[in-house]
């Protein structure tokens, strides 16, 4: 042991130790992104298991259907005479339907401002009390009147009256049942369940006449269809990535697919072979919905209240009927009807590659930790190099031959120089903060100026890094290397930091981000070789923020043929941002972004003061 | 939880005691009525908006108090008897309530609200007592007696769950020194409770007649618990009249309000299945109607019952043992509609041409019918019910706030009346774990910008102590006409001890019903006399499902494994270092393996030496090196 300690000593003042830590990090790149690819294997993900004993899915008959079929023609009648009328009336109806059935109902006004638009609207819900309960605990079935799309809900808002009017038949009901519908998908939902947690900003959102007990759980329904359908798509991506209990996506697919026997779909997956293929890129699309961290439909809002929640989408055509949704419903009522207590026992982070396949976040975290690590080690190596006299280059830079080098006074490579650490600490302060200055332009420009003034600020920041780093050599006395590697190792050690923290709440948010900025741990300034300052260049450029966000804005999306385009991109982040509270911006602009910036300004800087020293000396 | 075994014991004692006194009750129970009858029952029956009947079932005794003195037991039951006796207790309220009362819909409560509970289990006695810890101590006997007597989880009122209200409650009975020093008021109450079938059955046991005759013939377990909102209360208080002698008083009550779809539902075929297409009303009038398609009408609202249909059974006859003069059965319809009841029965209209009652021979079974509303166009012609009272104050409580570390309590208080203001006591006994700020308490008129702290008139407040008392809370406080107050404070949440948490922590801790006493509006008619109207209403709101942090409960196994982990790997290292002496490899004795090697070595050596003499040379000269 004391052997290994001095070995370990004496290694700290090799100097070949300083050149491993390009490699090491390299090593954390690659392991990582290597990581997330063997995840889809066998050997790494697991089959999805009930923990919840009370759950019990799957497990009643139900009996939703018969003559409740003819009611529910009756309701979808109603909705058809009601689409393209506004909110007030459609909810007038709805109120008069719900009255009749013996439910209480209350209403709510909400208005939210956006990127210059107005979105308001006037959210209705009625509440089954349980028959033997104390309004402690509830559940909620909610039925946007138009999904994500801007589609009308035509059949999912018959069916939840058809289902509430079921429900009341029934005397088991242990929780209070609300039954929620909402103008849009997004909005409302949000508005509601803020006012519901008494979280709301008054100004904007009415408070809740009626209210009921704890949430213990919430299914919406999005179904526009108007034909049979196959199979159920099960929407769980809620807002910055959260992502509801495992155990109540379980029970969805337990009933639905197990009990109904129908398909389930997740992740836009409408064809599943369950090959490597499919479920890598099943779980690749959760993780780029999961970094977005977009509300993905009416149960997105829940999350964040640690009210579990999934939508459910037919699809496809099939021989599955509304009544077949309808008992999907009921029976996953059933479960969350048994729940003792809150969901807490399966897993709240796991990456689905399958509907029955899941990794857990024990085995997919090291992946962005790695990657998030690796600019951690390359800041603690540029620390302990900038403390280090500039020996090294100068040999084998400047002085071509032995001879020479010998005449060179060496100085004591143990002796720490003094680090200068003003001129660093000042420059990653300022790029930090004026990650600000897009942060606030993209939320509170109206719709009509984002994309003007997208393009402005893309050009500002291509040009901010030149004009940065003339201001470092202009300057009285120009920048040393020591000062680069300081500004570097400023600059990674944060990115590292917040990575690495990201990556504890939104993992694949942290994973995105840290390997679009890989090349910030290997750039670095090289005055000697232009050709490489230019490749480094163009690779920074490429990757940068602003590059991403057009590119992936025009790119088409996962089931489009076309892209967003690049207006729509900035007005749904401003609208997640005003009305969701998804904090992905901030991640973008003031830390993504402002490590860009120091990264470019270190391949474009041009150290000199440290070798004229040299020189001198 | 529950003391099943204690609870037989002291039925089975009850019982082997109290039956020879039935009977003799029972023999000699016309001889002795006399006009202060000892015994009545009745039943109210009230139908409700939207398909619902309330059923008030009251069951009352009086003993005199020399008799119960000389434990002379008629119709008290002797069981109850001995436990007051021995705790001390002069009067006693104990409420078993489930579900909830839908004021909106259902109007004012029954009794005004003085005979029910807030969910789950609620009690309070008045004690004779010289000093606190002597009521401690005999409170504590009394709730472990009733614990094993009523089936229910009394003895788990302890020194936490108890509070000593100041200005919610007032004995009902007489007594002659109300104010005096001995006499002590607690509280205590548990919302987690669940009501059910066993704590019926010792109810019931305390009847002079059971369950087997009389109106109690109803109360069948299954139906009472099905109900929408049902309270169990007994209440026991010495009344003295102006004229005569004291005498203490048992009033029994149950309070159910039935769905009545839900309770004509057959027991054997419980489910609601889709009823038969045809079996649906539906909206005719619709375009789109067809054969197929079916806008439903709220057929449900006006139904036909039968009292055999929604409980069950019929009434067994009267108890032979009640008072002749109260009708048993009564039922608050307008006039206008027709009641069928079984032959032999007569129908007593009372002057205020809202209720009726029945009286019917002891010895028959008795049912009544009452036909459905007539209609027309699925609208009721004439008034079939009888309009429900406005009740004096609507409250409503919610938690406000999300996250496990605070929140906070908001209480709607909503007065319909247009002119008069509503005076109340609002009361809290919180958990220790919610630690209220008290600075954050206030009253907002809703519409009007601004606190209205004035509405606060008087606030009393005894602070929690940390796993030995819980907060209590009582503000005097009024609400003006046709206006809504909002009465709001925050709390913090206190972090368990890990044994602390009950098996099912995340479920949430339940905290118990505010109650809210509304005070008379003429206060000198009720301060005066012991039996005082001092609170025109009572209600209660619901109770609340408080989050507190809950740890992950497979944590400490985790941390047990990782530290033994860890302490095996460091302290084996270390064990080893600190044992093992170093020693230079050619200082220490060779090791058996060497050793072996080298006799073999040395074997050979003298095999080969033997054979000759070159090879053993060369050994030699290898050890001398």
């Amino acid at each position: 042991m004391p052997r290994l300690l001095a070995s370990a000593l004496s290694l700290r003042r090799d100097p070949r130790l300083m050149k491993l830590p390009p490699y090491l990090s390299l090593l954390c790149i690659v392991v990582g992104v290597v990581w997330l690819f063997l995840l889809p294997l066998d050997d790494y993900s697991r089959r999805t298991y009930i923990s919840e004993n009370a759950l019990l899915p799957g497990q009643v008959h139900t009996y939703f259907g018969g003559s409740d079929q003819n009611v529910f023609r009756a309701y979808k009648h109603e909705t058809d005479e009601l689409a393209g009328k506004g909110n007030i009336e459609v909810n007038d109806k709805l109120e008069s339907i719900a009255k009749g059935l013996g439910l209480k109902v209350g209403r709510q006004n909400f208005t939210y401002s956006s990127a210059g638009n107005t979105h308001s609207g006037q959210n209705i819900y009625a509440i089954l009390q349980a028959p033997r309960g104390d309004a402690t605990e509830a559940i909620v079935l909610v039925a946007a009147w138009k999904n994500v799309k801007g589609e009308l809900n035509r059949s999912g808002v018959p069916l939840v009256l058809t289902l509430a009017r079921y429900f009341k038949r029934w005397s088991l009901w242990s929780k209070d049942i609300i039954f929620l519908f909402t103008p849009d998908s997004i909005a409302g939902p949000q508005a509601w369940v803020d006012a519901y947690h008494d979280a709301h900003d008054s100004s904007r959102v009415a408070s809740l006449p009626l209210k009921s007990g704890a949430l213990q759980g919430a299914i919406a329904l999005d179904y526009t269809r108007e034909t049979r359908f196959q199979s159920v798509h099960i929407v769980y991506d809620g807002v910055n990535g959260q992502l509801p209990n495992l155990d109540l996506i379980n029970s969805v697919n337990h009933v639905a697919g197990g009990q109904m026997g129908m398909g389930v779909a997740i992740q836009e997956m409408w064809k599943h072979s369950n090959s490597y293929h499919d479920r890598l890129q099943t779980m690749l699309r959760g993780m780029l919905k999961q970094g977005l961290g977009l509300a993905s439909g009416p149960h997105s809002s829940f999350i964040p209240y640690h009210v579990d929640a999934v939508t459910l989408q037919p699809f496809g055509d099939g021989w599955q009927d509304e009544m077949a949704i309808g008992r999907v419903i009921e029976g996953t009522f059933r479960s969350l009807n048994n729940l003792l207590e809150h969901l807490h026992q399966s897993f709240f982070f796991y990456l689905l590659m399958q509907k029955e396949r899941f990794v857990s976040i024990g085995t997919y975290l090291p992946s962005a930790m790695l990657v998030a690590a690796n600019f951690t080690i390359m800041a603690i190596a540029l620390w302990v190099k900038s403390g280090q006299p500039d020996v090294q280059e100068v040999i084998t830079e400047k002085t071509k031959t032995a001879e020479e080098a010998e005449k060179i006074a060496l100085p004591n490579p143990h002796v720490a120089v003094e680090r200068d650490l003003f001129l660093p600490l000042v420059l990653v302060a300022v790029c930090q903060f004026l990650g600000v200055v897009p942060l606030y332009l993209f939320n509170h420009l109206s719709e009509s100026a984002l994309i003007p003034a997208f393009v402005l600020f893309t050009v500002l920041s291509a040009i901010l890094p030149f004009l940065l780093s003339n201001l470092l050599h202009t300057s009285t006395t120009s920048t040393t290397t020591q000062q680069y590697h300081l500004i570097r190792s400023f600059s990674l050690l944060l990115l590292g930091m917040f990575l690495s923290s990201l990556a504890t709440l939104n993992f694949s948010l942290a994973f995105l981000v840290g390997v679009f900025s890989t090349p910030l741990t290997f750039v670095r300034p090289c005055p000697n070789s232009p050709i490489l300052k230019w490749l480094s260049l163009v690779v920074l450029y490429v990757l940068s923020p602003t590059t991403v966000v057009f590119v992936a804005s025009v790119l088409p999306g996962l089931d489009e043929k076309v892209g967003y385009g690049l207006g729509e991109v900035l007005r749904q982040a401003a609208f997640a941002w005003d009305v969701t509270g998804t904090y992905t911006p901030v991640v973008v602009w003031c830390v993504w972004w402002p490590a860009w910036i120091v990264g470019v300004v270190s391949v474009l800087g041009r150290p000199g003061g440290g070798d004229k020293k040299m020189k001198k000396a | 939880m529950r003391r099943f075994f204690p609870s037989f014991l002291l039925s089975l004692l009850s019982l082997l005691c109290f039956s020879p006194y039935a009977a003799i009750a029972n023999a000699s129970a016309d001889s002795i009525s006399d006009s202060r009858s000892d015994y009545h029952e009745q039943l109210i029956l009230r139908p409700l908006p939207l398909s619902a009947l309330l059923a008030s079932f009251n069951f009352r005794s009086n003993t005199s108090l020399s008799a119960f003195e000389a434990h002379n037991f008629r119709f008290f039951p002797r069981s109850l008897g001995q436990i007051l006796e021995h705790a001390g207790t002069r009067e006693l309220h104990l409420r078993f309530s489930l579900g909830r009362w839908d004021a909106e819909s259902w109007g004012a409560r029954p009794w005004n609200g003085a005979r029910e509970g807030g969910t789950g289990v609620e009690m309070w006695a008045w004690l004779e007592a010289d000093t606190d810890e002597e009521a401690d101590h005999k409170w504590l006997t009394l709730t472990n007696a009733l614990s094993g007597l009523f089936c229910a989880s009394l003895n788990f009122i302890d020194s936490t769950r108890t509070t000593r209200p100041v200005m919610s409650f007032q004995p009902e009975g007489n007594h002659i020194d109300a104010n005096a020093t001995n006499m002590h008021l607690l509280y205590g109450v548990l919302p987690h409770e669940v009501v059910c079938t066993e704590n019926l059955t010792p109810f019931l046991k305390l009847l002079p007649c059971k369950g087997k005759a009389g109106i109690a013939s109803l109360l069948d377990g299954h139906k009472l618990f099905d109900s929408s909102w049902q309270t169990m209360a007994i209440d026991i208080r010495p009344v003295c009249p102006e004229d005569g002698e004291c005498v203490l008083q048992i009033e029994q009550s149950i309070d159910m309000v039935l769905d009545i779809d839900r309770s004509k539902r057959p027991r054997d075929n419980p489910i609601p299945r889709p009823p038969p297409a045809h079996d649906i009303k539906c909206n005719t009038s619709k375009p789109y109607h067809a054969h197929d398609t079916c806008f439903p009408t709220d057929s449900a609202a006006n139904q036909d019952w039968s009292l055999s249909h929604i409980f069950g059974r019929p009434i067994k006859g009267t108890c032979p043992l009640t008072d002749p003069t109260v009708s048993p059965v009564c039922i608050q319809v307008p006039d206008s509609r027709i009641v069928f009841a079984s032959e032999g029965a007569i129908e007593k209209k009372n002057p205020d041409q809202a209720s009726r009652c029945f009286e019917f021979p002891a010895e028959n079974d008795f049912d009544m019918f009452l036909p459905a509303p007539e209609t027309q166009d699925g609208s009721v012609v004439v008034e079939h019910l009888v309009k429900p009272e406005t009740p004096l104050l609507y409250a409503e409580r919610s938690f406000t706030g999300h996250g496990q570390e605070r929140g906070g309590v908001q209480t709607i208080l909503r007065n319909p009346s247009p002119d008069q203001e509503v005076e109340f006591i609002y009361m809290e006994s919180l958990p220790w774990f919610m630690r209220i700020y008290l600075h954050t308490i206030s009253a907002r008129v809703d519409g009007q910008p601004g606190k209205a702290d004035s509405l606060i008139q008087e606030v009393y407040y005894r602070p929690a102590v940390d796993r030995a008392r819980g907060t209590q809370l009582e503000v005097r406080m009024t609400v003006p006409p046709a206006s809504t107050v909002f009465l709001t404070y925050d709390f913090e949440k206190s972090i368990l001890r890990y044994t602390e948490y009950p098996p099912d922590a995340n479920r949430g801790f339940d905290v118990a019903a505010a109650v809210i006493t509304i005070l008379n509006k003429d206060k000198s008619s009720g301060s005066g006399s012991g039996n005082s109207r001092f609170a025109a209403y009572n209600l209660r709101t619901t109770t609340l499902l408080c989050n507190l942090p809950t740890p992950d409960f497979s944590m400490p196994y985790n941390v047990i494994i990782f530290t033994s982990t860890a302490i095996a790997l460091a302290f084996g290292g270390m064990f080893n270092i600190l044992v093992r002496r170093f020693v230079a490899a050619n200082e220490g004795p060779e090791n058996g393996l060497k050793k072996g090697v080298d006799k073999l070595k040395a074997k050979l050596a003298g095999v080969l030496k033997r054979k000759g003499s070159a090879p053993a040379v060369t050994a030699e000269e290898k050890k001398a090196e």
